[in-house]
């Protein structure tokens, strides 16, 4: 490398540092999902048993494992393929990870798992212990000691991938986040909440009827949604997730959907055809007052703030078929942002601000899920082929996106990378699993 | 619906009383509201204030809206960072953080839809089809209409209900506003035939309560529907 391009280069990471610091102020952030992002080489050299029942060490490495993959921050390497066979797990590195560091391993985790062996029944607790080696500067890191009852052996998994992420990036990770959905229960629809994995789902409502697109509160103690008074008036209902107390926010009569409360919690805008067509409204959370935000015959819906709080993204047929548009908190400064196709509709603004998710209508009449920069200069295609993929939600990291589809027959849930990679399906029971939507990182 | 509007109504009535508002009138909204004002419907948001108030938790606005924003919390996201020397962390079990969902009601509201479906099986109302993306009635959905018509003629007492429904292609929200645009649309050429528009209520479902399940033409054409029912209850 000649000095001159060394100096282009060091010029190069200046300006870019400079534009890291400045785009914090603004909805457009840096993010690990840009092309030229390096992952960090990453291996789990294990999760020994130290004496409690046969799935524990196993269990554990297995969804840290995906964790650690699903984090795209970390690239994860398999030890034995590059040559690294580790005997014993001590405290200690291990010879080997030397090694390991100079095939170009970054990180290397490892860990033991126990249960004693007088309180092996269902309710004793587990101990995990956790160890990161660090090839940069040769030594151990640090680690974790967790404990707890058996039944949280993946959430000890998940925290301890959210600590690899958080000293790595400073961010919270993913791994702890839940997903809030609806599920079919004989002819109702109720609202469930699952680890972000699909795991460990749980039932929040059980009223027999119509709950629908449930949304989260910033602080992740309630979900907004839809439901049906009487089966004949959707209301907007808020819960709480702790307690499972449920009541009504707005019943104004006709239809009332797509709630989302804006990041900061002050407001609450939705779509309510309580004056004739459908008309987004938003309500301030703490005066009550109430602002009508868009004025036309049409149906205007499906608000989704932007990361600011500053402007909406919205659902739109004022131009024929629904059609995705943008505009100000307070209704100002309208814009059309989706021209390609006769049906886009639900878009999901990317909590890095920097791409709107949506369903777009193909020219084959397939519903597939698009993102869109909100200046609308880029547009891509995330999914092919058959089934109505509905619903995308993105993950607080702003590197996955979760949704409904009905590719394998039944709509059943399923995430995929920002980039359209990695589609994985996380429910597999049930008639229908729908309306997925990802938690606020915790 | 006689027990679920007892059990809303017993605690929205104690709430009045509790803060000398009127009566429980509002609560009877019909979903065909179209010229509630704003006030009302605020009122109502308040009515779950009381709801909860009369649970014997706490009162006031924050209970009703109670504060989501992140202020005052935790900065750190829960994590303590990686420790030489870690000092052991209880893991909760995710069963604290959620409650556990009560199955009771289900059974009450299976039974009032199965009395309403009764009962319009019994007045062999006929239903209006649509084409895809569309909510205008053809001239078959107009004869339907038309013989409806005559049992609405016949049953001057009688109140009904327009379901509009769609086929599962497209989102889920926007065919709630879809569905809408179907049932009123029926409404509408009811009222066109002489039905008095305070006999015929409107709502959507979307494609959330589709009458048959296949990916298939033949299935989609049953469900884009304006299904035409007698209402039982309230």
């Amino acid at each position: 490398m000649t000095f001159r391009t060394a100096a282009f280069i060091s010029v190069c990471t200046t300006l870019l540092l400079i534009w890291i610091l400045e785009s914090g102020a603004a909805d457009v952030f840096l993010e690990a999902t840009r092309p030229d992002f390096q992952k960090i080489p990453l291996g789990v050299a294990g999760i020994q048993n130290n004496g409690g029942p046969d799935w524990l060490g196993g269990r554990i490495e297995e969804v840290l494992k995906a964790d650690v993959r699903r984090s795209l921050v970390f690239s994860l390497v398999d030890l034995p393929s590059v040559g690294i066979k580790v005997s014993d797990l001590g405290p200690g590195p291990d010879p080997a990870f030397k090694q390991a560091g100079e095939h170009g391993v970054s990180v290397i985790v490892w860990g033991k798992a126990s249960m004693k062996s007088s309180e092996k029944d269902k309710d004793s607790d587990i101990h995990m212990d956790g160890f990161v080696y660090d090839a940069g500067s040769d030594e151990v890191v640090g680690g974790k000691r967790y404990v707890g009852s058996s039944s949280v052996a993946r959430l000890m998994a998940h925290r301890f991938a959210d600590e690899l992420v958080f000293r790595y990036t400073g961010e919270p990770g993913i791994a702890r986040t839940k997903v809030a959905y609806v599920s079919e229960q004989g002819s109702a629809r109720e609202l469930f909440v699952m680890d972000y994995d699909g795991y460990d789902a749980r039932q929040l409502t059980a009223d027999g009827f119509l709950n629908l697109m449930p949304r989260w509160s910033p602080d992740r103690r309630f979900l907004v949604f839809t439901a049906y008074r009487n089966r004949n008036t959707q209301d907007i209902d808020m819960i709480e997730l702790a307690t499972g107390k449920r009541w009504t926010i707005v019943s104004l009569g006709g239809l009332n959907i797509t709630p989302a409360l804006s990041p900061d919690g002050n407001f609450l805008a939705f779509a309510s055809s309580y004056e004739g067509n459908s008309e987004l409204y938003r309500l301030d959370t703490r005066t009550k007052a109430m602002q009508r935000l868009t004025t036309n015959a049409s149906g205007d819906l499906s608000p989704s703030w932007s990361p600011s709080g500053r402007e909406l993204a919205f659902t739109s047929d004022r131009s024929g078929g629904p059609q995705v548009f943008l505009m100000s908190g307070d209704g100002s400064n309208v814009r059309r942002l989706t021209f390609e196709g006769d049906y886009n509709a639900a878009p999901a603004w990317s909590p890095r601000g920097n791409w709107i998710a949506y369903v777009c209508r193909t020219p084959k009449k397939e519903y597939k899920l698009c993102v869109i920069t909100p200046d609308g200069q880029k547009r891509v295609q995330l999914t092919m082929g058959p089934g109505v993929d509905d619903s995308p939600s993105w993950s607080p990291d702003g590197r996955h996106i979760v949704f409904s589809s009905t590719a394998d027959g039944k709509s059943q849930i399923y995430m995929i990378n920002a980039d359209g990679k990695d589609l994985e399906r996380i429910t597999f029971t049930g008639t229908h699993n729908s309306a997925p939507t990802w938690s606020p990182a915790s | 619906m006689r027990t679920i509007s007892a059990r809303l109504c017993f605690p929205l009535v104690l709430g009045f009383l509790m803060i000398g508002m009127p009566g429980c009138s509002k609560k009877a909204v019909q979903s065909g509201g179209d010229t509630q004002s704003s006030q009302q419907g605020m009122g109502k948001a308040s009515d779950g204030m009381n709801a909860s108030a009369s649970d014997g938790s706490r009162s006031g606005p924050s209970t009703n809206f109670p504060d989501t924003s992140l202020s005052g919390r935790d900065a750190s996201n829960g994590l303590r960072g990686l420790d030489k020397n870690p000092s052991e962390e209880r893991i909760g079990g995710g069963g604290t953080l959620l409650a556990k969902a009560d199955p009771g009601s289900a059974g009450r509201q299976l039974e009032e839809i199965r009395a309403e479906q009764t009962a319009s099986a019994a007045a062999g109302l006929r239903d209006v089809f649509f084409a895809y993306d569309s909510f205008s009635i053809s001239e078959e959905g107009r004869q339907a209409l038309a013989r409806d018509v005559d049992w609405v003629r016949a049953n001057p007492s009688a109140q009904l209900k327009i379901e509009g429904h769609c086929d599962e292609r497209g989102t889920s929200a926007y065919n709630l506003v879809l569905g809408e645009k179907r049932a009123k649309a029926v409404r509408n050429y009811l009222v066109e035939l002489g039905v008095g528009a305070n006999r015929l209520g409107v709502v959507s479902y979307g494609k959330e309560r589709p009458f048959c399940n296949e990916h298939a033409e033949s299935c989609y054409s049953q469900n884009r529907r304006g299904h035409v029912v007698v209402k039982t209850g309230k």
